[in-house]
């Protein structure tokens, strides 16, 4: 059995690399064997010991012992390098003779929380000593990526590096929106570049407002990153912002995240077993605190006979009706009294004909279920000295917590590297992802779960609901030919919702690349690589005619349904040379490369809202003509970079990078754009070995300076005319476009200086990465209204400025070592960025760039980028307090009520290890920044939320409210009290309303409802065992865990009843707004990982 | 391998590189825009440009949830802020000051400008009449609006802030853009086609079209300028082609009614019910046993026989306006599409026509303007045109039984009495005729003041009818200085109570009933 799984690896490896590799087996192979410990002499586990020049190594165990074995071919008495690496420990490196025979070679590492001297990969791929780099850059491996189960990557990184700010939206397989260092872009992309093993990817957000809905929300498709298996990552490296990327030009403004995947090693010819297992349960993080007092209707009374309004407020879908305690008569006043008429039965939607009146506290909880993932990678790796090969298989099964929802991803990922000969060898990669999605739940104000219950009855009955979905609305006097509900004027049954409305897609996605490199000296190398990345994404929406709010179904037909087919890709083939050379104390470091980008996208939509035959949602059964729409959108950029480094007695480097763009959606004469950049750094400790004491054991600091791009998109030159699928009567219609185009379009320009320093104290056992920035981003791109009349809605130009300041710092501790092994590692970053909106264009004050309700979120001239205007109370000047009349709140003028950027953010990570016990927990923290709750402010508006039973304590007019306000009546000019705030002499409110006037009332003004975001969710938790050495080596494996893992445990926040943490949606123009949002999943599970 | 070999293969790589990186043609092509040309045949804007005027003017927003509360043929039961005039303020109704002018406006300044060019009067002479058309709408609602300015964001000049122009000059300039265009028809040839949906292209009609417009728009200014209303009633009267003389005549558009091109009252119907008939116009109709209501009307939900027509109250509250839910009639069968939200109604809604301007309307301008001697017609004409119009609005509306015609036109109130009572009675059946065209509707009671029971709901915000609309707030923010010139220009503020420019002198109207016109007590 053993002999044959290398040969077959490698037989893929073979086919995969169309050569294949002769197997040359060692006969008299050099035995290297030893113990990894501390300093104090605890065994290490899982340390890499490894010959980089041979590409031989393994891993040591849970005693610390590991053996590895050098094949013949290569023992011929030279000298070679052994080096054993930790994380959490400094690297540690002897020359040892391959001579044939058992060598025993013991390490002893000092710890280091973070790896200040480690090797990290730079832009363009390039690996280098960390000491020599001289941009911020941030390296997450493996383990931390994936102690617990999140939805995707991104979700994995939240809270783990200092400089980015990731916004989820909660919908089960939702998008992301991942910031680093602030926003740069008014209306263009302010999302990092991904970059795979070298090769750009797409990064396509197919986020709610993004696939076509408007602000009244819409499904959430995921972000085409999270198709990314996580276990699949080697290591994912941020490069925070426009210096640590400025070689990648005119993507670079918004910095870059490097992942390096997973491959083969030289495992001796052995098979490697890898598994990474999770099972996990899922609920709700946090759900709304809703009253159980009151039930359906309005002013006290309520009275069902056909829900939609032939009743008394039975169209209502509000909940300011009778008490629900328990009555089964007088539910409705005796006519012009406000006493109950008790012979009167009380009906409602599943008593038509009288029932008791009684509560349903958990009925919204009753809607979720626990969700189940069953998630699990398997991949085997192995190789020899010529070639290695990694296989993985991948598959992430979910049903939600939202009846209805099942997220299936699968992932096949092979890889193989092939040393061809001394001077060549070749690698490639091939990744096929599935990712499909069944009955994503809407968010927002139309056909959304959170939406409906906060217009909701809290009376109804769940289970009813439930049960009765597929009857027909007939069964409770409800209109012919809809589903069953308990309201027919407003929202669908949610089970209606999730069941009867089915919606399916599927993004089929290949990644792929292949590079070869070619040693032209000891010191120089080509490399030519291509890399493509292709998906079709398809979604197909159904809808019944049987949906109450009628989005999209005709009534007149049996349904509607809508179809999207969107095909992307993004091929980039680069050649590039790499020399490395010492030259007496300096070492020369140059690159010289070029990039051909090409993208190409395919979108079609087939829409109608009626078909014929019910149940077949296929345009040949549409009843009328179905609406079309087609794109196809082709930019190309071609490229020359290069750098030039050295580094002097490697202390002391200097870097300067520069980029050459050439862009197809830039004007003819004017699309050739220069980026260059500069940094250099400085190890003093090393340069002034006297700094060096018991307490500063290493320092280094660095600068740089850059200026980076962010292109146009495609098409933006010149104004066409739009045609339209339906033609009228036949004829075609074409339309001008209402944008006024702008043949002169430039990128935007970023520029960037930043300042770091890099400490290590007491030996390693505290570290402190920090950085300083500064950067403008000037020549916005974006449309600014002129006058309708001049026959245009907007013009495209560039002009406007947004700065971002900011420091951030990573601090890295390990605050307990003791000699029996326990350990404790503590990692907290910070990130604080200001950003400002410096400049727009003439004239214009304000860039609108979304907002629901009456609040808009702005990127307003003198303000951070992102501010939340809207309506405020009227106040009066002098005191402060609000108006009222009639005892009820006075709308007054918009204002700015808040911004979207936090104070700052934070994570602190925390692992404690003792024998075979490690624990892992992770805080993430967010504070400052504003939020608009629109489900707070409809929830006291409808009467559902705990909060709005203030003023109905005792009845549902008793005691009422009475506003701490000034009566605006008793102001000498109510005109003048609303537009100054004057109102000398004026008087205290004293007029009593009742709960129901005064939270109807407040719907005007959106001030209340925007709230302090600040909280803390304790976002990781892991408990896991390594199981006894033994069973892993049966397992082909080095190491065998058990653990118990959670996610997203707790929240501490004062914003109330919903998850702080969500917006709608993940686009500029949604954050900071929270709109019927699904909440993150709280999760617990298990998990089983076996490390090769 | 030396540091040479290092430059020169650098150099053959940047060579290689760069030549690819340089193609700019290659390059610049790529950004040719695949999805959408640059330039289309003019007829397909023309064919664009007409449905939206129809949809903006005659059906949509400012006809069903604006004028048609104004003018008071309907009236609101169900949230009923439009009603009060609430919902009719700048925020509201912004988008019909902003939209016409970048959509149909700008089409057809296209069609204009490249059929001129072609000289092709067969499209260029169509479009101006139907630019004339949108104009007076837009004119007729704010007053001083953009208009030789305008369109021309993408010309040389790039104005992107057009100056506004007074509405007397916007006029003047009307007369003379139709005469040319009517002028401009007698020798052109048929180039739009199937094109048009309104004629077919057809050139005679077009130019019947032409000089009817003519006509409304010369009455349009009879109370502050009657010399040059009677220039311009001659001149449309005796133009070549003349005007309308028959219902097949009339300037309409036929809706397809294929489920995405809707008659616009039916399409809004399929999701809402907030409209009743306006009592100020069922009263009437009802006191002279009209044979338009059960067209105009449906019996109400209330009353189960199904014989019962009411109007209701305009300007109520939403407490006051529920009431009404059942009590009152809803708008004809003839605009529902069939099954609707909330019942079901006859199906022949989807398609029936919009009317832009019809020979009953014409008739009624003719009767007027022989009962006041203008345009060259005479007193004695006058009971002919009259009888003439409202057998033509019935006959539009499907009374087609002669006897049913002859007794309504016997009736004491309806048979034609001369004088300012014949007046009187040419503005009440010509504001009736107008039903589904409440921009028009507005307009003629501005002029005439009747019906003179016409005066605004309880809770209506304000106690007058609005002689106007606020600007738009996209104006206020980026053309300021231009739109406070305007508003200076028209009196100094910009409320509904600014009177156009041909409402400034209401006194003049034989038919004015006193200050009380259109005031609530």
């Amino acid at each position: 059995m053993r002999p044959t799984h290398p040969q077959r690896l490698l037989g893929v490896a073979g086919v995969l690399l169309a050569v294949a590799p002769a197997i040359v087996l060692a006969q008299q192979p050099t035995t290297i064997a030893g113990r990894v410990t501390t300093e104090a002499g605890t065994p290490i586990q899982g340390a890499s010991v490894s010959i980089a020049a041979i590409g031989a190594g393994t891993y040591s165990q849970a005693d610390g012992r590991y053996s590895f074995v050098v094949p013949a071919t290569r023992s011929n008495g030279q000298q070679a390098t052994v080096a054993a690496r930790r994380i959490g420990f400094q690297p540690r490196a002897v020359t040892i003779t391959l001579s044939g025979g058992t060598i025993t070679q013991d390490f002893s590492l000092t710890a280091a929380p973070t790896q200040l001297n480690e090797v990290v990969v730079t832009a363009l791929g390039q690996s280098r000593q960390k000491s020599q780099v001289g941009t911020a850059v941030q390296q997450i491996n493996a383990d931390e990526l994936t102690n617990t189960k999140g939805q995707s990557v991104v979700q994995q990184l939240e809270g783990k590096v200092s400089g980015v700010q990731i916004t989820a939206s909660g919908t089960p397989g939702g998008s992301n929106m991942i910031t680093i260092r602030g926003s740069n872009s008014i209306s263009g992309d302010n999302t990092p570049l991904y970059v795979v093993d070298g090769i750009p990817i797409l990064k396509a957000n197919e986020s709610a407002a993004g696939k076509g809905a408007s602000s009244n929300g819409g499904f959430d498709f995921g972000s085409a990153i999270n198709d990314l298996n996580p276990d699949d990552i080697e290591t994912l490296t941020v490069l925070k912002g426009p210096n640590a990327a400025a070689l990648y030009g005119s993507r670079a403004a918004n910095g870059a995240i490097l992942i390096t995947t997973k491959r083969g090693r030289n495992s001796g010819g052995r098979v490697r077993t890898e598994l990474n297992t999770f099972y996990t349960f899922a609920n709700p993080a946090i759900l709304p605190t809703y009253q159980n007092q009151y039930g359906q209707g309005a002013g006290g009374q309520f009275a069902y006979v056909n829900g939609a309004g032939d009743g008394v407020n039975d169209g209502a879908d509000q909940s300011w009706g009778p008490k629900l305690d328990g009555r089964t008569t007088g539910c409705v006043f005796i006519p012009k009294t406000t006493t109950y008429d008790t012979s009167k039965p009380c009906t409602q939607f599943t008593a038509i004909t009288g029932g008791p009146w009684v509560a349903h506290p958990n009925n919204v909880a009753d809607f979720f279920q626990t969700g189940h993932t069953a998630s699990a990678t398997l991949a085997v790796s192995g190789g020899t000295d010529k070639a290695n090969a990694r296989l993985s298989v991948g598959s992430d099964n979910s049903s939600s917590f939202i009846p209805g929802t099942y997220l299936t991803k699968s992932n096949a990922s092979l890889a193989g590297d092939l040393q061809v000969n001394d001077r060549m060898s070749a690698t490639a990669t091939v990744n096929y992802i599935r990712n499909a999605g069944r009955n994503r739940p809407g968010q927002g104000y139309s056909n959304s779960i959170l939406e409906s219950f906060v217009w909701f009855g809290r009376q109804v009955d769940m289970s009813a609901l439930k049960d009765g979905w597929q009857k027909s609305a007939t069964s409770n006097n409800g209109p012919d030919g809809r589903e069953f509900n308990w309201n027919y004027n407003f929202h669908n049954n949610p089970f209606f919702l999730m069941y009867g409305n089915p919606e399916n897609d599927t993004r089929d996605r290949l990644i792929g690349t292949v590079a070869s490199t070619y040693k032209i000296t000891d010191w120089l190398n080509l490399t030519g690589r291509v890399g493509s990345d292709l998906y079709r994404y398809g979604i197909t929406q159904d809808f019944s005619s049987a949906d109450i709010t009628g989005s999209g179904a005709n009534q007149n037909y049996a349904g509607a349904f809508g179809l999207v087919n969107d095909y992307n890709n993004e091929t980039n083939s680069e050649a590039l040379l790499t020399a490395n050379k010492q030259v007496s104390r300096f070492m020369l470091n140059g690159t010289f490369g070029g990039n051909i980008r090409q993208q190409h996208r395919d979108i079609a939509t087939v829409s109608t809202n009626a078909i014929l035959a019910p149940g077949i949602y296929n345009v040949a059964n549409s009843a009328i003509a179905p609406s079309n729409f087609q794109q196809t959108y082709r930019q190309q950029v071609n490229s020359v970079y290069g750098s030039a480094s050295y580094t002097f007695d490697g202390w002391w480097t200097v870097e300067g990078t520069a980029r050459n763009d050439w862009s197809s959606t830039l004007p003819k004469g004017q699309n050739s754009y220069f980026y260059p950049s500069v940094n250099t750094s400085v190890v003093l400790t090393d340069a002034v070995p006297a700094l060096r004491n018991r307490v500063l054991s290493y320092l280094k600091l660095r600068a740089s300076v850059a200026r980076v791009g962010n292109d146009a998109s495609p098409y933006q030159l010149i104004t066409t005319y739009e045609g339209n699928s339906n033609k009228f009567k036949g004829q075609p219609q074409y339309t001008l476009g209402d944008v006024l185009a702008n043949a002169d379009l430039k990128p935007e320009i970023t520029q960037s200086g930043e300042f770091g320093a890099e400490m290590s104290f007491f030996n390693g056992r505290a570290n402190v990465d920090a950085s300083y920035y500064d950067k403008a981003t000037r020549n916005q791109i974006f449309n600014v209204t002129v006058s309708p009349a001049s026959g245009f809605r907007q013009k495209s130009i560039n002009s406007g400025e947004i700065t971002n300041k900011g420091f951030e710092a990573l601090l890295s501790v390990i605050p307990v070592q003791l000699s029996n092994g326990l350990q404790w590692t503590s990692t907290f970053n910070y990130s604080r960025n200001q950003s400002m909106v410096a400049k727009l264009a003439p004239g214009v004050q304000t860039i609108v760039l979304g907002g629901v309700w009456y609040v808009n979120l702005e990127a307003r001239q003198g303000y951070p980028y992102g501010v939340l205007y809207g309506n405020a109370y009227a106040r009066d000047k002098a005191t402060g307090l609000i108006y009222t009349d009639g005892g009820l709140t006075v709308a007054g003028s918009r204002k700015v009520l808040g911004n979207i950027q936090p104070r700052w953010l934070g994570g602190w990570s925390n692992q404690v290890q003792y024998k075979n016990f490690t624990v892992n927990a992770l805080l993430d923290m967010h504070v400052g920044g504003s939020l608009w709750s629109v489900t707070n402010w409809f929830g006291d508006y409808a009467g559902v939320l705990k909060s709005s039973l203030q003023g109905r304590q005792e009845e549902w007019n008793k005691p009422g409210v009475v506003i701490n306000g000034i009566d605006i009546n008793t102001c000498p000019s109510y005109d003048d009290a609303i537009a100054s705030g004057a109102c000398p002499g004026g008087q205290k409110n004293t007029t009593n309303i009742t709960a129901e006037e005064y939270y109807q009332n407040i719907f005007p003004v959106n001030e209340g409802y925007i709230y302090n975001d600040t909280y803390v969710k304790l976002r990781e938790l892991r408990i896991g065992y390594d199981l006894p050495q033994r069973w892993a080596e049966r397992a082909h494996a080095s190491a065998l865990n058990i653990a118990i893992t959670g996610r997203n445990l707790h929240t501490w926040t004062n914003v109330p009843n919903v998850d702080p943490e969500i917006a709608y949606s993940t686009d500029n123009g949604t954050q900071g707004q929270e709109y019927g949002s699904i909440p993150n999943a709280r999760t617990w599970g298990i998990s089983v990982r076996v490390t090769p | 391998m030396h540091m040479r070999n290092f430059f020169l293969t650098a150099g053959a790589a940047a060579a290689l590189l760069g030549a690819a990186a340089c193609n700019n043609d290659s390059l610049t092509s790529l950004n040719n825009n695949p999805n959408a040309p640059v330039a289309v045949p003019p007829p397909t804007l023309f064919t664009t440009a007409a449905r939206l005027s129809a949809q903006r003017w005659i059906g949509n927003g400012y006809d069903l949830r604006g004028t048609e509360w104004v003018a008071q043929h309907l009236a609101e039961v169900q949230y009923p802020d439009e009603d009060d005039y609430k919902r009719l303020q700048a925020s509201s109704t912004t988008g019909w000051f902003d939209a016409p002018y970048y959509q149909e406006l700008e089409d057809l300044n296209k069609v204009i400008g490249f059929a001129q060019v072609a000289k092709d009067p067969g499209s260029y002479a169509p479009a101006l009449v139907l630019r004339t058309w949108d104009y007076d709408f837009l004119t007729d609602t704010f007053g001083d609006v953009p208009y030789s300015d305008a369109q021309k964001g993408d010309s040389s000049d790039a104005a992107l802030a057009p100056k506004y122009d007074a509405q007397k000059d916007i006029y003047a300039d009307f007369f003379k853009t139709l005469t040319d265009a009517s002028t401009a028809l007698t020798s052109a040839s048929n180039s739009l086609h199937a094109a048009d949906p309104i004629y077919g292209g057809s050139t005679a009609k077009w130019q019947k079209f032409a000089n009817s417009l003519h006509a409304r728009l010369a009455m349009r200014v009879v109370n502050v300028d009657p010399a040059q209303a009677d220039a311009e009633l001659r001149a449309a009267f005796t133009a070549p082609g003349g005007v309308f003389t028959s219902n097949a005549d009339n300037a309409t558009l036929p809706w397809p009614g294929d489920g995405v091109y809707n008659n616009p009252w039916s399409g809004n119907f399929q999701g809402r019910d907030d409209h009743r008939m306006s009592q100020t116009l069922m009263n009437i109709m009802l006191a002279s046993s009209d044979p338009r209501v059960p067209i105009y009307a449906q019996p109400t939900v209330a009353d189960s026989t199904g014989k019962t027509y009411a109007g209701m109250p305009n300007g109520l509250t939403q407490a006051t306006a529920s009431v009404y839910f059942n009590t009152a009639s809803r708008p004809g069968n003839i605009f529902y599409p069939g099954k609707t939200a909330y019942g079901t109604f006859s199906s022949a809604g989807l398609a029936q026509p919009s009317y832009f301007l019809t020979y009953a309307e014409v008739a009624f301008i003719q009767a007027e303007a022989a009962e006041r001697g203008l345009g060259g017609l005479t007193p004695a004409q006058a009971p002919g045109f009259y009888n003439a119009a409202i057998t033509a609005s019935l006959n539009q509306w499907g009374v087609t039984s002669a006897t049913t015609i002859a007794d309504f036109l016997a009736q004491p109130d309806i048979a034609y009495k001369g004088g300012t009572p014949g007046l009187i009675q040419i503005a009440t059946q010509k504001w009736i005729a107008l039903y589904s065209d409440g921009g028009q509707a507005w307009a003629e009671w501005r002029r005439t003041c009747q019906p003179a029971t016409l005066i605004p709901g309880p809770d209506a915000i304000i106690n007058t009818v609005p002689r106007r609309f606020e600007y738009s707030n996209t104006e206020y923010s980026v053309n300021e200085a231009n739109v406070k010139a305007a508003v200076q220009a028209m009196g100094g503020a910009d409320v509904f109570t600014t009177r156009m420019w041909w409402d400034t002198n209401p006194t003049a109207a034989p038919t004015y009933p006193g200050p009380s016109c259109g005031t609530r007590p």
